[in-house]
């Protein structure tokens, strides 16, 4: 940690100062993104320049950054911008928001249960709120709304619970009656001859959905725009480690030195783990043990249709939630797959269940027809809660195990790893979901009320 | 009005005997039964079919299939129906879709005027600021989006699937499909032959007399083939592991759309190939069709789709389209030959239809129809989703399968090609090798089963792939022209998007997928996708193969939400005696699969009736699990937090289950029946997780144990008889059992005959806090029982009471329920029972953080709590907060007005700072009111010292 400190305050403020020189080709001023420079551009056929740079990878940076997700990228955007950290490299082995940051529903939402919950996924909304201006890209955030049903008496009370202690702390959440329901979402089937009649909600105004991509490709060009460089195509394939009790120096009491890549050694005295699905096997490289497991989550959406369904619409009764894009197309998601697999082709059981599942709720849309379906990988841990910040080997921080909900996380994550990197203490927020809480029984929860973390 | 309708074809699929009308935006078009909606629209001149979803330029059929991305059209409630695919019917309502006021004049077309401000993703680089403003924006954009319109009161009817178990699916059939079929059939296996169109044939259907012959003969072969079972209009939409097919069927006589789910032991594909469209400038005017397209009008429908056309041809099938379209005598105004050099620049022309186009010499020509034949793409969707990645053969310019893996083979365009002869042949040795490796999986599955006496001699030799490859026809790369035109026409996404997004960075081809949302839309790429890998290959200056193509997902095409839902199998369980429930005036509870009675009018009366007399109540979906083996008291250590190896027969005991993270799990109680016989009782929300749960110990951890356990929730119907006078009620009906208080002690468990019915349970327990006894009954005496001891007790003034009566019983009596008073993170000693916590055991589930949980003072507390004001009934989950702030120190967990000490009672948990006895509570009412309450000093509120239970 010490190590950390001084690195923060000594050699990175030198190199920030000396390495962009150096390296050349920053960009000076990057055209700022608007209408008017939409209709210059297009009146005199002017291209736009690289949304993020091409450029070589260097041998050594100050930080490296496995992983170009949201997590990954919103960590190099707020070291740049929030603590001057510029020597940053975001690696990623095929594409930036190849992994569950494209495969995500784009589901944002700050109604959780426990106070801790609240005030990490709050300052995460706040950050979605004012994404597009902060990174000058439209992310489109679409406060739509967000809705929970209730199908029994008991889930029902768990939403009254969500409600009250959302009152308390001045999130916009109520419990609403299924007239209610049935006024915001029309589709919805509010009889009580259902199945599993809806009894209620749980509506989180608030709450709503947000292009994805967008996300990933604005703190892409943020951070690029500020010196961090972006590598795609650069798979981390070990983490140099030395001085450790385990096989090879590595492991507790060692310190990291660098990684290994597909195109050459690279040496960072600090390596962050921003991974999902593969968040195990980046830190067995390391010789940390992480409690995860890896689960499929899977997706579908259908073809457009003109826009019926204005909110969010979520399940846990029936395992699933739902929402339509702008473009008219359905997005579908369900819980993950109770199973351990890398395995990401999806399965036709999946897409049988939540047709069947979506049906129940919405039964007048039987003649729309499903396009694609998907799947991607979650990093359960036991108590639902992410891994985040030190582990025993100096110099390799994890931002891990966000199982389903890692998406809505991102921003604040980076935000504060970024500070935990920079300053060399673990920022307060994360400080819950610290690695050594498995040892010493310190678990977090929200799975109390969020058996469908969406 | 059907002046565009040819004089009859000699390979036309129309029925000239039957003509039908349908409406189209209202107006009457005439149309003959076979034909398609397109080539009836065709025939009566329409060729505005649609508007494009970005700039709604008008547009017209383009490749006339399934996959053309222009034909979208409305019938009826049904949204997004392919017009070139979809049969006419007489008096269908056909409506253009997406077009506002009209197709003809529709107000957004004003888009394409300012359409170079419009790029692909214009929208992420705008309405950034003001914030506020974006939602409105937002808004204006979702009008814009594509497709049709559901009616949302469109009954949701039973879709029922299908499963099958054929030897061999072969998916498509054409030339090759149908001689694989064959082959394979008559080898002895079964097989499923799923075509995509309405008849068999594939490009044979609009090829020439040769081309017919060759169809016809395969195609009665096949029909009069025992082995070959024939699904039309259908398509296998899914491969997924082990082969498990998922196949649509359209055509199903009844239902809208069948899901077809078949576990093939052999998957052959002859999906056959796409023809690409050409880009260049103007390549979405009404009038510009690939050579299948008017192929298919001219020769199967007799439908005229221009008067004058140029060919551009570079392959045998843009020759034969030429030859058709001469045939017929559309005048043929040029034939731009790619193979000498010829190359179209742009086609020029208005708003309803191409009207000339400009070739590469600079010259002009006059035309109402152009015609590209600039080659094919193979849909290897299937081949995705069993791992292959396609690789790119320049000489063909088109990609191909990697490789045919075990169980999946290829043949037919996507394989190669070549005479009719060879891709016969071909295809012949698939269909012949797929039934010799289909023969070598049946023998397994046979050699597996019980029965595998029954299999005759040894395992025959999996056949290898002896099949010589099929010639790969040379194929000029023609992608693009010199000109920019429309890539994807389902996203408006044209070529000049593609190289702006590729220089602005996203320039991988998932990237720009994203971004430009090009092979987005409802074909899934599969007319775009390798235009665009070319157009980036181009941008990027790198080769096809370079680049790379995307992943094709599931479904290869598009499946109706009412087919894959089916019929939900969500059983509804309600016990043996519902029918006397519903003859009393019983209000239901939905509690999970169950459905419960909550009161019979007054819940409150129920409760007074139970505390001075008898009552009796139907608990069965409480979960039962019968346990026996010599190993049941070490699972039960397992899974309960305390004590089980000494439990004698006879006893009953109570016990708490934890999961690995030390939090409550589930709670009740188990019974020895005899030396190895256990009965395990279950909250009725846990029937089947604990069952589950009880499982994986004894599967995973366990295999050691010798214990059977079988859940006998529904096999008992289960009343609780309980009051002051249950014993006497109860002695009633029993005769073999000395029901006396020193011959059956509270916690004690007796097997006996009740009103006559043998091997009954008896248990002296109870949840109401009363003296009770739990009858545990076979199920198909349930409701004699429960009616004997309404006759048997009239005089003690014994009643029915509901699940509401129980539950304010339980509360007056503190007796919390799993996952109502506790929650996903209330551990163990939270709940007062920490002294049912033995540490000193060797293992049990959840041990190692119990361990710890026990010595955290942090945790909360469950505590009985009673407001200051009796009157006052906070609502359940209202929040208990410090005094004067909004900081939270727990909540109302369960509350109820108490009609025995009448006053309002309630459990609740709270922080430990509060949870002693005496501590004042500010609770937030559900309103905003705050109150003030008080914790007691026993959970019960009514008998703490449990006399009444034990009498």
């Amino acid at each position: 940690m010490s190590f950390l400190r001084s690195l923060s305050l000594n050699s990175v403020g030198q190199r920030v100062a000396g390495s962009r020189g150096a390296n050349g080709d920053s960009q000076s001023k990057p055209p700022r993104y608007s209408a008017g420079g939409l209709f210059v551009k297009g009146a005199r056929n002017q291209p736009w320049p690289r949304v993020w740079r091409e450029v070589p990878l260097q041998k050594s940076y100050d930080v490296v950054i496995v992983g170009g997700g949201v997590h990954g990228l919103a960590c190099a955007y707020y070291l740049a911008t929030n603590h001057g950290i510029t020597n940053v490299a975001v690696l990623d082995k095929a594409y930036l928001g190849s992994g569950g940051s494209g495969r995500n529903t784009a589901i944002v939402r700050s109604n959780y249960l426990t106070p801790e919950g609240v005030a990490f996924y709050d300052r995460s909304l706040t950050l979605y709120n004012t994404m597009s201006v902060d990174l000058n890209l439209n992310v489109m955030f679409s406060e739509r709304g967000h809705m929970t049903l209730a199908h029994t008496d008991g889930a029902l009370r768990t939403m009254r619970w969500r409600a009250e202690v959302n009152k308390l702390q001045d999130i916009d959440s109520s419990v609403i009656d299924p007239q209610e329901v049935k006024k915001l979402a029309p589709s919805l089937d509010v009889s009580d001859h259902a199945r599993y009649p809806i009894l209620g909600a749980l509506y989180h105004p608030p709450g709503g959905t947000i292009r994805h991509d967008a996300v990933v490709w604005g703190y892409a060009r943020g951070a690029d725009h500020r010196g961090v460089e972006m590598h795609q195509k650069t798979e981390v394939l070990d983490i140099l480690v030395e001085g450790g009790e385990g096989r090879d120096g590595k492991g507790a009491g060692g310190k990291v030195t660098g990684v290994r890549t597909n195109r050459g050694d690279i040496s960072a005295p600090i390596v962050v783990n921003c991974t999902a699905g593969w968040a195990t096997l980046i830190s067995d490289m390391a010789g940390v043990k992480l409690p995860i497991s890896t689960r499929p989550l899977q997706a579908a959406v259908t073809e457009p249709v003109k826009v019926f369904l204005p909110t969010v619409v979520v399940s846990g009764s029936l395992h699933v939630y739902v929402s339509q894009t702008d473009r008219g197309e359905l997005v579908f998601g369900a819980s993950v797959d109770p199973f351990n697999t890398y395995n990401i082709r999806g399965s036709l059981e999946f897409t049988e269940e939540l047709a069947g599942h979506v049906l129940e709720l919405m039964p007048g849309i039987s003649r729309m027809r499903l396009l694609r379906q998907w799947s991607g990988l979650c990093d359960m841990t036991p108590d639902y809660s992410p891994v985040m910040g030190f582990t025993p080997v100096d110099g390799f921080l994890c931002d891990v195990g966000w199982g389903t909900y890692g998406f809505k996380a991102g921003p604040v994550s980076g935000e504060q790893m970024a500070e935990t990197i920079a300053t060399g203490q673990t920022a307060k927020l994360i400080e819950p979901f610290k690695l050594s809480r498995f040892a010493t029984g310190e678990l977090v929860g929200e799975k109390g009320a969020a058996a469908v973390g969406h | 009005m059907t002046a565009n309708r040819l004089p009859a074809q000699p390979g036309e699929y129309i029925d000239r005997s039957k003509p039908i009308s349908f409406t189209w935006n209202g107006e009457p078009i005439q149309g003959f039964e076979g034909d398609t909606i397109a080539s009836a629209l065709t025939a009566n001149g329409v060729r505005v079919v649609a508007r494009s979803m970005k700039y709604h330029r008008p547009r017209g059929y383009l490749t006339n299939d399934f996959w053309d991305p222009n034909s979208f059209v409305q019938v009826g409630d049904d949204p997004n129906v392919r017009s070139a695919h979809r049969l006419a019917e007489a008096n269908m309502a056909v409506e253009a879709q997406n077009v506002w006021p009209s197709l003809e004049r529709d107000i957004r077309a004003a888009n394409g005027l300012v359409s170079r401000f419009l790029t692909a993703g214009f929208y992420y680089k705008t309405f950034i600021k003001p914030q506020r403003l974006w939602p409105a924006y937002a808004k204006v954009l979702s009008t814009f989006a594509p497709g049709g319109t559901v009616d949302l009161d469109t009954p949701h009817r039973y879709h029922d699937k299908r499963y099958a178990h054929p030897d061999v699916v072969v998916a498509g059939g054409g030339p090759a499909g149908m001689a694989a079929a064959l082959a394979a059939a008559d080898e002895g296996a079964s097989v499923m032959l799923v075509e995509h169109g309405h008849q068999l044939g594939g490009h044979l259907l609009w090829g020439d007399v040769n081309d017919r012959m060759l169809a016809d003969e395969l195609r009665s072969r096949v029909e009069s083939h025992d082995g070959i079972e024939v699904l039309l209009d259908s398509t296998v939409t899914g491969r997924y592991d082990d082969n498990w097919t998922a196949i649509v069927q359209r055509s199903h006589p009844i239902a809208v759309e069948r899901l077809i789910k078949a576990r093939a032991k052999m998957l052959v594909v002859a999906a056959g190939l796409i023809e690409r469209p050409y880009v260049f400038a103007g390549n979405d005017k009404p009038g510009v069709m690939t050579s299948g397209a008017v192929r298919r009008f001219v020769n199967m429908y007799a439908a005229r789709p221009g008067t004058r056309a140029v060919v551009f041809t570079s392959n045998d099938d843009g020759d034969a389209a030429a030859e058709d379209l001469a045939r017929v005598g559309i005048e043929l105004a040029r034939v731009v030959d790619a193979r000498t050099g010829g190359n179209i620049v742009a086609a020029k022309g208005g708003a309803k239809s191409v009207e000339g186009v400009e070739l590469a010499d600079g010259s002009t020509v006059d035309c109402d129809l152009l015609v590209t034949a600039v080659g094919w793409t193979a849909p290897t969707s299937l081949l995705n989703m069993s791992g292959d990645r396609p690789v790119y053969d320049e000489l063909a310019a088109r990609f191909f399968p990697s490789r045919d893996i075990d169980t999946v083979l290829t043949t037919g365009g996507m394989a190669g090609d070549g005479s009719h002869e060879e891709l016969v042949a071909h295809a012949t040795a698939t269909g012949r090798l797929a039934a010799g490796r289909a023969a070598v999986t049946t023998h397994r599955l046979q050699a597996a089963t019980a029965r595998a006496a029954a299999v005759s001699g040894a395992e025959p030799a999996w056949p290898s792939d002896d099949r010589s490859a099929l010639p790969r026809h040379p194929q000029r790369e023609l992608f693009r022209s010199t000109t920019h035109g429309i890539v994807d026409y389902s996203e408006d996404v044209g070529s000049k998007d593609l190289v702006a997004a590729a220089k602005e960075g996203y320039d991988s081809v998932e990237l720009l997928k994203r971004y430009t949302t090009a092979t987005m839309g409802p074909s899934q790429g599969k007319l775009e996708t390798v235009n665009t890998v070319a157009v980036l290959a181009e941008a990027r200056g790198e080769t096809i193969e370079e680049v790379g193509t995307t992943v094709w997902r599931p479904p290869y095409a598009p499946i109706t939400l009412g087919a894959l839902g089916g019929r939900v199998f969500e059983p509804v369980r309600v016990s043996s005696i519902q029918p006397w429930h519903e003859a009393n005036g019983v209000t239901t509870i939905l509690a999970g699969q169950w459905i419960r009675p909550e009161h019979y009018g007054d819940p409150a009366a129920e409760v007074r009736n139970t505390r001075e007399n008898v009552g009796i109540t139907d608990v069965t979906p409480l979960g039962k699990l019968d346990l026996q083996g010599p190993d049941v008291p070490k699972l039960l250590s397992q899974l309960y937090t305390n004590k089980w190896m000494k439990l004698g027969v006879g006893n009953v005991r109570y016990g708490i289950m934890c999961a690995e993270d030390g939090v409550v799990l589930d709670d009740g109680v188990t019974g020895r029946l005899g030396d190895e016989h256990y009965l395990m009782t279950t909250t009725s929300s846990g029937a089947g997780a604990i069952w589950e749960w009880a499982e994986n110990w004894l599967q995973t951890e366990h295999p050691e144990w010798q214990v059977h356990v079988t859940p006998v929730t529904t096999g008992f119907t289960s009343i609780n008889v309980a009051g002051p006078k249950s014993r006497e009620l109860v002695s009633r009906l029993v005769d073999d059992v000395d029901l006396s208080p020193e011959a059956f002690a509270y916690m004690q468990v007796r097997t006996g005959t009740v009103a006559g019915v043998p091997n009954c349970f008896m248990w002296r327990i109870g949840f109401t806090g009363e003296l009770s006894f739990e009858l545990h009954v076979p199920s198909g005496h349930g409701l004699h029982v429960w009616e004997s001891l309404l006759e048997a007790g009239a005089d003690l003034g014994v009643k029915a009471f509901g699940l509401e009566a129980q539950r304010i019983m339980r509360l007056e009596k503190g007796h919390f329920i799993v996952g109502q008073d506790t929650d996903g993170l209330t551990k163990a000693p939270s709940t007062g029972m920490g002294a049912l916590i033995k540490l000193d055991k060797d293992d049990f589930a959840g041990k190692p953080e119990l361990e710890w949980a026990l010595q955290d003072q942090s945790l909360p507390h469950v505590v009985a709590i009673q407001t200051t004001d009796p009157r006052i009934v906070p609502e359940e989950a209202s929040q208990i907060v410090r005094a004067g702030t909004n900081e939270i120190l727990g909540r109302i967990t369960s509350s109820r007005m108490s009609p025995t000490l009448n006053r309002s009672i309630c459990l609740g948990q709270v922080a430990p700072e509060v949870a002693a006895a005496g501590s004042e509570l500010t609770v937030v009412l559900t309103t905003g009111e705050r109150i003030t309450a008080r914790v007691m000093e026993h959970h019960a509120h009514f008998d703490p010292e449990g006399e009444r239970l034990r009498g």
